[in-house]
This record gives structure tokens, sequence and C-alpha cells, in this order.
């Protein structure tokens, strides 16, 4: 547009439905506000906390790191404010704020900006950083400090996942106290009904689509009433129902043909299940997830909807 | 009133055609200088049968090809051949143009009367589409007695009129629908006798009910003739979309209408075959809606081609604002955004759109963030994304197998992408890389 007069010439469709991806983004960090609000409600300044520290982290590596990498600062797409927020949410609220900073600077710094920045990275991010956080612990100690190492999922008191792993029901929390509201394990996994009414909105909003949920809620029920674990309790505990709306929905790194993220879904719940009943770890979703995020170009490609009128090779 | 038939994807954009349904079709004033292309069709180009200083009278032919797959072009008023030139086109190719100083005085077309469709056989309603230079009018220019001959292993036993207009913005073939109902079911039958068929399906939006009320009460006396309301929604009037929206017949990929027994044929084609046979009269004109925010008296003018798009936006009160955003040929979703106002109006062009500032700022096109959006929108079950990936990492028998070749380029794709990404332009390039690749 060099001078006044100039007419724009690009190529069709000349209209836009002025969807962006900043759009999205904001969703989903509105969607978030229920979780967000019953954590805080929760745990307090541990919350507050852990997600001031984190979502001031995210910001600040992406601008560091594209500054160093010379490229255009993109806070504006909120994608590094919601990796924040996200990675705060999969943290236990005794977790020290140290340990935030590193897994944000993991996510935001590593599997995000290294990759390309959004759009390139094939992990989810927040993800990424929370099972670093994880995997590190084992080996130093001090990241664990007053959190995660040594206890189960971040709390000294057993968590609802606990008493899935170990069979045992007598003084387990119920159902409606799991729906409604149970702390125990991260500061997303408190409440089921905030995480349905934030997905809710995101299905208002065509942010995300039904496929993936559906998928992992309804094979990890399957597969645990098969494996003789209660089924209901199987997701309603944990972190399943958050992975399964907020986190394996993630754009970039989940399929995006209607084909692909069934099967994608169909694994994840699959491998939730598994690892919670076969591996010492206690909860699966977030290895699930990240396991499957590495399949997802594979998936995309060979399971491609069939054309408008294909028919069969043979016929 | 149950479900409305339609098919599976498309979108659902504003249609903003208020803007100009309104306005009764009236002629646009004939320019001094004509510039008529005598590529305006899929196909092969005419030569110029006329030379520079050589009167011509109105409907004369002056383009003409031996090819089959061509259009034969005429002279949109009597004048004199001013010269031949080249000169880009309303999509940027370059093409021979014939340019005609009218006449100050032009006399009305001398219409041949006492028509009677049982006197025509059906090669002879070819012979005279191919005589008129009959296109398709609905924007993709295809040679109308090319499709009026399909294969003889695949019989027609109906025949669509596209009476859809699922363009947001264009209102031509709307008031053609209201104002020459007859002769748009008379031109129906034409095509239905050209091609042997059994019935005649008129689909219509249901944005255009008033439209198809009248059809209805036109055709009540024709059984044959049936006239559907089908669901608003973007590309509706996409010939394998309209073909399974009323028959439910799927045309496979690759291969034509005809395959599944059905011809589609545009609202502004009907009328411009009826005049052919009824009247003798070439394809030398069309409606064109011109219209858009940018525009201050939107109207449908009866243009006659050759005539630059700057004649018509001065006829409906000029641009609305300083400066507009963008000049569209066609409508918003598949037309061609102009340099200038030079351009010439050819046989498919239906309409021109003048946006403002905001839709010509151009936004940047970011990375693609795999939401899925395009697959959901693709009409066609296609995969914009990967064909975009595909294309610009060059692997192109990926994209030939991501569906670039049976994108027919609504833009669905696009017009729902969050990070603008214009699909449309890595799908052409896949296209021409594919079609020299098999060279």
């Amino acid at each position: 547009m060099a001078n006044g007069n100039t007419l724009s010439v690009t190529v069709s469709p000349h209209i836009h439905s002025r969807e962006k991806v900043s759009n999205a983004m904001r969703d989903v960090l509105i969607a978030l506000i229920p979780v967000t609000a019953v954590a805080i409600g929760f745990f307090r300044w541990d919350a507050v906390i852990n997600i001031a520290v984190c979502m001031a982290t995210a910001a600040l590596t992406e601008v560091v790191a594209r500054l160093i990498a010379r490229k255009k600062i993109t806070l504006n797409d909120y994608s590094a404010l919601l990796t924040g927020l996200f990675l705060a949410l999969l943290l236990p609220p005794a977790t020290n704020w140290w340990a935030g900073v590193i897994g944000t600077v993991i996510a935001v710094g590593i599997a995000k900006e290294l990759l390309g920045g959004l759009g390139r990275n094939y992990f989810n991010p927040a993800l990424f950083g929370r099972v670093s956080l994880i995997l590190l612990s084992t080996w130093y100690v001090w990241i664990g400090g007053g959190g995660f190492k040594g206890t189960i999922n971040g709390v000294t008191s057993a968590t609802p996942l606990f008493y899935l792993k170990s069979g045992a029901t007598g003084v387990r929390p119920g159902y409606l106290s799991l729906f409604l509201g149970n702390p125990g394990g991260s500061l997303s996994e408190v409440s089921i009904l905030a995480v349905l009414v934030g997905a809710a909105y995101l299905f208002y909003r065509k942010v995300i689509t039904w496929e993936i949920p559906a998928a992992i809620i309804v094979s990890a029920f399957v597969l645990s009433a098969i494996l003789g674990m209660d089924p209901l309790y199987s997701i309603l505990a944990g972190g399943l129902m958050f992975g399964a709306f907020f986190m394996a929905t993630d754009w970039v790194t989940s399929p995006s043909g209607r084909n692909a993220q069934l099967v994608y879904g169909l694994c994840i719940g699959i491998l939730v299940v598994l690892i919670r009943k076969f591996t010492a770890a206690p909860e699966g979703v977030a290895y699930a997830i990240l396991i499957m995020n590495a399949f997802t170009p594979l998936l995309d490609r060979v399971l491609l909807p069939k054309k408008f009128g294909a028919v069969r090779e043979s016929t | 009133m149950g479900k409305l038939k339609t098919f599976k994807g498309g979108i659902h954009p504003e249609y903003n055609k208020e803007l100009s349904s309104s306005k009764a079709i009236r002629p646009a004033p004939i320019p001094e200088r004509l510039i008529v292309p005598l590529s305006q069709h899929v196909g092969a180009p005419c030569d110029p049968i006329v030379s520079a200083g050589e009167r011509v009278e109105l409907g004369q032919k002056v383009g003409h090809s031996e090819a089959y797959v061509s259009a034969y072009v005429h002279s949109p008023v009597t004048g004199v051949v001013e010269e031949i030139v080249s000169r880009k086109n309303f999509a940027g190719q370059t093409v021979t143009c014939v340019v005609i100083a009218a006449d100050k005085e032009q006399a009305d077309f001398p219409k041949r009367s006492g028509f009677a469709l049982e006197s025509f056989t059906g090669e002879q309603i070819r012979e005279i589409a191919r005589d008129a230079g009959l296109v398709g009018m609905g924007g993709a220019a295809f040679p109308t007695h090319v499709k009026l001959s399909p294969p003889k292993d695949k019989p027609v036993d109906t025949v669509i009129i596209n009476a859809c207009e699922c363009e947001p913005f264009l209102t031509c073939d709307y008031r053609l629908m209201i104002e020459r109902a007859d002769d748009l079911i008379s031109g129906a039958l034409m095509l239905k006798k050209a091609v042997g068929a059994e019935r005649v399906i008129i689909g219509v939006e249901a944005n255009k009910q008033d439209a198809a009320d009248i059809l209805k009460s036109k055709a009540s006396g024709t059984p044959e003739v049936s006239v559907e309301l089908i669901e608003v929604k973007y590309p509706q009037g996409a010939e394998k979309m309209l073909i399974y929206a009323l028959t439910g017949r799927k045309v496979p990929p690759g291969k034509l209408p005809s395959e599944v027994g059905c011809l589609v044929q545009n609202v502004g084609t009907a009328v411009a075959l009826f005049e052919a046979v009824a009247w003798g009269k070439p394809l030398y004109e069309r409606v064109v809606t011109v219209t858009g925010p940018g525009i201050n008296e939107p109207a449908n003018l009866l243009v006659r081609v050759g005539t630059p798009i700057s004649v018509l936006i001065d006829a409906c009160g000029g641009y609305s604002r300083e400066a507009p955003g963008k000049l569209i040929m066609g409508g918003p979703m598949t037309g061609w955004a102009q340099e200038d106002a030079s351009t010439p109006v050819v046989k498919g062009t239906s309409g021109v759109v003048v946006l403002g500032k905001e839709a010509g700022a151009v936004v940047e096109e970011s990375e693609c963030v795999s939401c899925g959006k395009c697959i959901i929108a693709c009409p066609m079950m296609l995969t914009p994304n990967l064909i975009v990936r595909s294309a610009k990492r060059g692997q192109w028998d990926r994209a030939k197998e991501f569906g670039a070749l049976d994108c027919f380029e609504c833009g669905c794709c696009s017009f729902e992408c969050p990070a603008y990404i214009p699909h449309i332009k890595y799908v052409r390039r896949a296209k021409s890389m594919l079609a020299t690749a098999t060279k």
C-alpha cells in the first residue's frame, strides 16, 4: 500500500470470518477461569503464586527467545501466557516457585520457541514442561523441594488416584466430591464441574470439537471397566477430564482431521489407563498425551478424510 | 417444513444481498470504446476475424476458433474496430482484445420472432449455443455447447438449473429469476431437449423464497420442471454440491456431472440460451451486480461485454469512500481483485464488488496452528492444511494426494483460517506444478 489509491490485489477469497489465532487463545484463557478460580479458592496463595510466577516467566521467556532469534514479539497472540497458566495449573500447589520457573522456561523456551514458535512445536509445551520437571526431580532432588518429590503428585496426603491404583475404596473421596471439588493432585484436578464449564465455553466458541475428548473419555472408561478398575472413578479422578478437554485438544499438537482425532483420542484413553494400572507412575494423562503428540503428524497423514465422491479402488 | 437439503462442510458468510436485491435490472451506459477479449472462456482463445478500421454490426462475430472447446466472440455494439491489442484480463492473463469504437446511435438487437421449441432438434440447439458463443455465466465460463454434448455412454437424465447464487453480494441471477422467469423456464426446457433429459430441477437457496415462488407458479403447467428450495450455505452453487443436494448423487473426483447423469447450468446461461434460440441473439451482454459497501448506489446492470468496470462504477454513483480497499470482479469468495477499474466485463463477470479499506488491509499469513477448521469447512472433504504444507515444501505428489487437483477453489478454507493462510495461492501453485510435471 505504497501510495494512497492503490487497491489491494490478493488471491480470493476476499472476505473472512474474522477469527484469529489470538481470539482462540484468548478464548482458552477465558475457559480456564473456572478451573483457575476453583484452584485459587482451595489453595489460596500457593495457587496465586504458582500462576503468577509461571505466566510472568512464560511471557519473559518468549520475549527473550524471540529477541535472540530476531523474530517479531508475539505476546499478543496470548499463546505464551496460556502456556504459563497451563503449566501452573498442572503443578501441585506446594511446588516451589523456582520449579515453576524452570518448568516454564523449558515449556516456552525449548518445547515451543526452540522449535520455531507457535505452530511448529511437536509437543504440548505445558505438558512438556510438566513432565520435564517430574523427570528432573528424580535426578535433582532440590527441584522437587517442597513439592512433589517423594510424595504422590505433590500433596502429602494420598490423591484420589492413589485409591484407584491401590483398589482401596473405604476412605476415598466420593464421586460427587470429585465432581464438585476435592483438592488432590494438581491445581487443575480439583473440580470436574469447573473443567466442564470451561469446556462448554470452548465448544460454544468452536475452539474444540467433540472427537478428541469423547474418544479419550469413552476409551478410558471402557478399558478401566475391562481391567476391573472403577470406570467412573477412572474418568473423574486425576487429570483425565482436564487433559481430555484442555490439553489433548491443543490445536498445534493434536491431529486436525476427524478420523485422526478419533484414533488419537482413543489411544490417549487407552494409554492413560495402562500407565495408571501397570507402571509406577501415579498419573498417566500427561505421558499419554505427549506420547500421542509424537504420532500426530503420522495420524494426520495416514487417516485422511474420504474425498467427496471417492469410492474404493476396486469399484 | 423439514430440514432443507444441502451438503457437508461449507460456510455461512454474511450475504449482503439486500444492498442490490430490490434493484430491477437496468441497462448500463454504452461506453465510447469497448475492449472485447477474444478469450473469455475456458478453452482455446479465438482469433480475430475483423481488422482495424472495419465496421462491425451489433452481434456480428469478431472472434472465431476452429477448436471445439472454445466460444465465439461477438461485437457488443455497432461501430468501428479501432485496433487489435494484447491486454491483461481480469485474472492477469494476457489476451488478445478487439477494441471497438461504438457509434453514438445504437439500434436494438433485431429479435427473431415466432419461436416454437418443437421446431428445434437437440442438435440444432447445441449448434445455436455454439454459434451464439454461449458459456457458463456463473463465473467458470465453460463453453456451453461442450457441456451440452456429454459422452454417448453417459446419458443425462436430469438438467439442474443452478439458481443458488451462493456468492455473497451477487443478485444478478436473483433478478433474472424475478424478471425473466418465463424465459428462464423456456431456456431450461431447451437445455433439457439438447441433452435428451427427462426432468429439470431448479435449485434455489432458501433466502430467495420469493423467486422460487414465482418460478413454481410459472412452471406449474410443466410437470417435468420442479423447483426445490435448498439450504443457504456457501458453496451450495458449486456443481458437485448442488447435484448432491438435489439428487443425492456424488460426482467422483476428477469426473464430470455427466458421470452421474446430470447437467448443471446457471440461471444466466439458461436465459442466454433462450435468447439465442428464440431471438437469434448471440451472447454479447449480461447482467452484472455492481455492489458492496464501497459503492454509492448498488445496482443490477445489463452490461455490454467489453465495458470497462469504471463505467459501471460511475453509473452506480461512484465510490462511496475516498478510496476503495478492494475492487473485485466476480463475487467476494471466488472473484478476482483488480489493480484498477479499466478491466473490461466479460461473459463470465457476475459482479463488481467494491469493498472498503478494512477488506483491503492485507493480514499477514501466520504459521498454521492445525486447528482443523479448513478441513471441517472443505466441501470436497480435502485437507487444505496439508496441501499448503506440501506445497511449501515442494512435495507436489503429496499435495495431489491431499487433494490439490480436486480443489475447485471455493475459498471456504481461507475464510475460516485463523492464521489467514491463502490456501488457494498454494493450491494453484500445486496445480500448475503438477500440470507441468505430467507434460
